[in-house]
């Protein structure tokens, strides 16, 4: 009995996987992507309404199954490399890591696009561009990767509480000086209770002197520096001169009890509940970092100290150049590449796609949702409005408008104007002229970050170790005692240049000499 | 089973069609070690390739010992053997000992409810996440906001505070202790079905020699472990270079890079380095070394406990 039930079991197995052998073998091919997923609450990377919009309108009538790979947004570098290295990477890949692009380039592991664009890809690249963004997805004239827009080129937000400068009776600080004075005034009134601290520092692992070196920048010593100087120390500006006594201003801030005692130790969450708890004065993030709708550290905050805000500051002027620096981004986002593992035809299938998501009417859907669900209304401009944060939205309509429709970094309405005039739109509009104000702060004497347009092997080899000495160089330098200052400053550059940062700085020299960098040089 | 075999063996049975039960029971285990230990250990080659991960390990060039000649010179490397070793040492010396009395004083207490309660309580912290363990460090050790700090503070017994996690050998100490306490009683298990092994008249014969209960555990259950002491002392010098990623990875701060700086957390930054291209070869060579030092250590450990007259692992 036993045997003939488990006989009878087989034969059904086997004639469930011909069905679906059979279901599967027609014209039909499946097209991969990889889709980031940031693990919003209820948000299904996997099985969302802006995939089923795809395969509804584009998927069904090209006969191609679209499959959304999900990665994670923080971990995207590691994943994507152990793909590549196991051959399993999806159809349609995206990135940050420009060295892992430059890395696959080398190897010849990704599909050259310029015939697939030429013949499937008009409408996408007269999206991006053809001399505008292309070029930077292009090595000895081959286009190897298609960069996305980046609409939004903003970086740098400078935060601090708008309350305490009318407890203080204190204007918005305009320098160094202005906000120092702050901070201390802050200190003494104890205004946001026994737990004051007046200024957050964060210490991010993965880029230690990231937030900090907005601040430093404003230490540089221009007439000492030089535009080659500038490129070749791009993302070591703590070599540059005048950098030694910035580190000395914030030593001195953390001895007196401005800083957050603890910030090497590596606990953001703690941080970010003094946010919300309105211990801290200042902050650095985005420029509209406070008001976003999946962390709003600005509502958080009037929930829990009734009057408290955030406002935008410009303070932190460069006294050799009269500069307030910004940096700003390139105006390409991540890079999109289709690896070698991917056949033709499903090749053809993802620019085929890309060039679907780049029409007007799909972007909008791809990016807005659907009126009366993400957006309540639309403006005369045609650019919705009431844009409802991710828990006022069912789960089947939740969405992630830059993580699916990738091509574009930024919400897109198709002109510059009604691009910037979306930004404020996309937040409640009690804060749309704070947000504004943080827009235009970001854009002042705003320089473009470098990058390089050949692989700087160096910073492959040395990149992480001169990273890691670059957190214990935050760490020593400003918790040190005041006396040891100079000692313990010298020590720590030491190490960060005897762990390969000098090898870098000199390829990078090289780099530049030979034209082959990207960016601005702020100058005098 | 000792009779059995008495009964079968004139039979002249095959053991494997006897025991056929026993060695499909080993099916599982012996699959495990081919799948996950022996097969991925063909990729130890690529420790002496410029490796290309689209050539894979047949197609990249070999550039013999490259990969450990750069990653030798480098300073961090050194630094982080020698923190290896050093706190391997520290937690063999300080944990070592720990399960083998705690063993034993769990083996002498009467009330057994009272015993289940304790050797529970004992295990528990084997079964939390480092990242936990982590957290509450921070929270119990923290320089001013700590419960230590904050609590001496407030007695008037210290004046400032106590560098619990940001002094390099205060850390290591701190490092060491918080290890033994997570692994203590997890620890005591094997030793305490080695005491139910042994036989229980040596201990009424020691009795009626006179013997007290400290004269007991001298001279019969220390005697009756000797053998598990030594088995799991020779396994433990066998892992003096390896050390496990998440520990030093949570605990560490940039303050202690110094001293706290391991082996795992370094081949982690050579491998997958934040936003940029991880090297492979280079890990894998680190990889490849630790494992041959490992070897030795393990093989001379047994070497030296054969010739002491112990019985070793082989």
């Amino acid at each position: 009995m036993k045997k003939l039930l488990s006989i009878m079991m087989a034969i059904v197995m086997l004639c469930t996987m011909t069905a679906i052998a059979v279901a599967e073998d027609d014209d039909w091919i499946t097209l991969r992507v990889e889709a980031y997923d940031r693990s919003i609450a209820g948000f299904n990377v996997e099985d969302c309404m802006q995939l089923r919009y795809a395969q509804e309108n584009f998927g069904d009538p090209n006969h191609i199954k679209i499959v959304f790979v999900p990665a994670s947004r923080w971990d995207e570098g590691t994943l994507l490399t152990q793909w590549y290295a196991s051959d399993t990477c999806p159809d349609l890949c995206l990135t940050y890591s420009g060295d892992l692009v430059n890395q696959m380039i080398a190897e010849e592991g990704i599909w050259q696009l310029d015939d697939l664009l030429a013949e499937y890809g008009q409408d996408l690249v007269a999206f991006l561009g053809a001399e505008s963004l292309m070029p930077f997805g292009q090595q000895n004239g081959i286009q190897w990767f298609i960069p996305a827009r980046r609409l939004n080129v903003a970086n740098v937000g400078n935060f601090i509480r708008a309350d305490w400068l009318a407890a203080l009776n204190m204007e918005k600080p305009t320098d160094i000086e202005g906000f120092t004075a702050y901070l201390y005034a802050a200190k003494d009134a104890n205004l946001g209770g026994e737990h004051t601290v007046p200024m957050h520092l964060d210490l991010y692992e993965a880029n230690p002197l990231y937030n900090v070196v907005r601040i430093t920048d404003a230490f540089l010593d221009f007439t000492q520096i030089t535009e080659e100087d500038w490129f070749a120390y791009a993302g070591y500006h703590e070599l540059l001169p005048g950098t030694k006594e910035a580190y000395r201003w914030l030593n001195q801030l953390y001895n007196d009890g401005v800083i957050y005692e603890n910030f090497f130790l590596d606990n953001a969450t703690e941080q970010d509940s003094f946010l919300v708890n309105g211990y801290f004065g200042y902050f650095t993030m985005q420029p509209d970092q406070p008001w976003r709708t999946d962390k709003n550290y600005e509502i958080e905050l009037e929930t829990n100290v009734p009057g408290a805000s955030w406002t935008s500051v410009n303070c932190f002027k460069n006294e050799s150049n009269g500069k307030y620096l910004h940096d700003i981004y390139a105006a390409n986002g991540l890079s999109i590449i289709i690896p070698k593992t991917t056949d033709e035809e499903t090749a053809i299938a993802a620019i085929k796609y890309m060039n679907w998501m780049a029409q007007p009417e799909n972007m909008f859907f791809l990016q807005n949702g659907i009126e009366g669900i993400n957006y309540l209304e639309v403006t005369a401009d045609g650019i919705p409005t009431n844009v409802q944060s991710a828990d006022n939205v069912p789960d089947e309509n939740k969405m992630h408008a830059g993580d699916i429709c990738f091509i574009s970094n930024g919400l897109y309405y198709g002109s510059d104007e009604k691009n910037a005039l979306g930004i404020a739109l996309g937040f409640p509009a009690q804060y749309s002229a704070e947000i504004a104000q943080s827009y235009v702060d970001a854009y002042i004497d705003a320089w473009t970050q470098t990058s390089f347009t050949v692989p700087i092997q160096a910073s492959v080899d040395y990149g992480a170790e001169v990273q890691s000495k670059e957190a214990k160089f935050l760490t020593d330098v400003i918790t040190c005692a005041p006396a040891d200052f100079d000692a313990v400053y010298d020590a720590a550059v030491e190490e960060i240049i005897a762990a390969g940062a000098d090898k870098i700085i000199e390829e990078q020299r090289g780099a530049y000499l030979d034209g082959n960098y990207r960016g601005t040089f702020p100058g005098m | 089973m000792s009779t059995r075999a008495i009964k079968s063996a004139p039979k002249k049975q095959n053991p494997f069609l006897r025991d056929w039960r026993l060695y499909l029971m080993l099916v599982l285990p012996i699959a495990f070690y081919i799948i996950f230990c022996y097969k991925p250990m063909t990729g130890i080659v690529i420790a002496f390739q410029n490796y290309n991960m689209k050539k894979g390990m047949t197609g990249s060039e070999w550039v013999g010992l490259a990969n450990f000649e750069f990653v030798m010179s480098q300073k961090s490397f050194s630094t982080a053997l020698g923190n290896t070793l050093l706190l391997n040492v520290m937690g063999l010396v300080a944990g070592f000992p720990v399960p083998i009395i705690l063993a034993i004083l769990l083996n002498e207490i009467r009330a057994t409810g009272f015993k289940r309660v304790s050797q529970t309580i004992l295990y528990l912290p084997h079964f939390l996440s480092w990242i936990i363990i982590g957290g509450m460090v921070l929270a119990i050790f923290s320089p001013t906001t700590g419960v230590v700090n904050s609590l001496l503070m407030k007695w008037g017994w210290i004046d400032s505070n106590i560098p619990f996690l940001t002094d390099g050998w205060n850390w290591r100490i701190l490092y060491t202790l918080v290890g033994v306490w997570q692994s203590m009683g997890w620890g005591t298990i094997l030793y305490l079905s080695a005491i139910t092994g042994i036989n229980m008249e040596l201990f009424e014969a020691a009795k009626i020699d006179g013997a007290n209960k400290l004269q007991q555990i001298w001279h019969v259950t220390l005697p009756g472990i000797r053998g598990t002491i030594v088995i799991l002392l020779i396994l433990n010098i066998g892992q003096m270079m390896n050390i496990s990623f998440d520990k030093p990875q949570v605990l560490g701060n940039p303050k202690i890079q110094e001293f706290g700086d391991v082996l795992s957390t370094y081949v982690y930054r050579v491998a997958f380095p934040n936003g940029s291209v991880g090297n492979f070869a280079r890990s894998t060579a680190i990889g490849l070394f630790q494992s041959v030092v490992g070897l030795i250590l393990i093989t001379s450990a047994n070497f030296v406990t054969n010739r002491l007259g112990e019985e070793g692992i082989w």
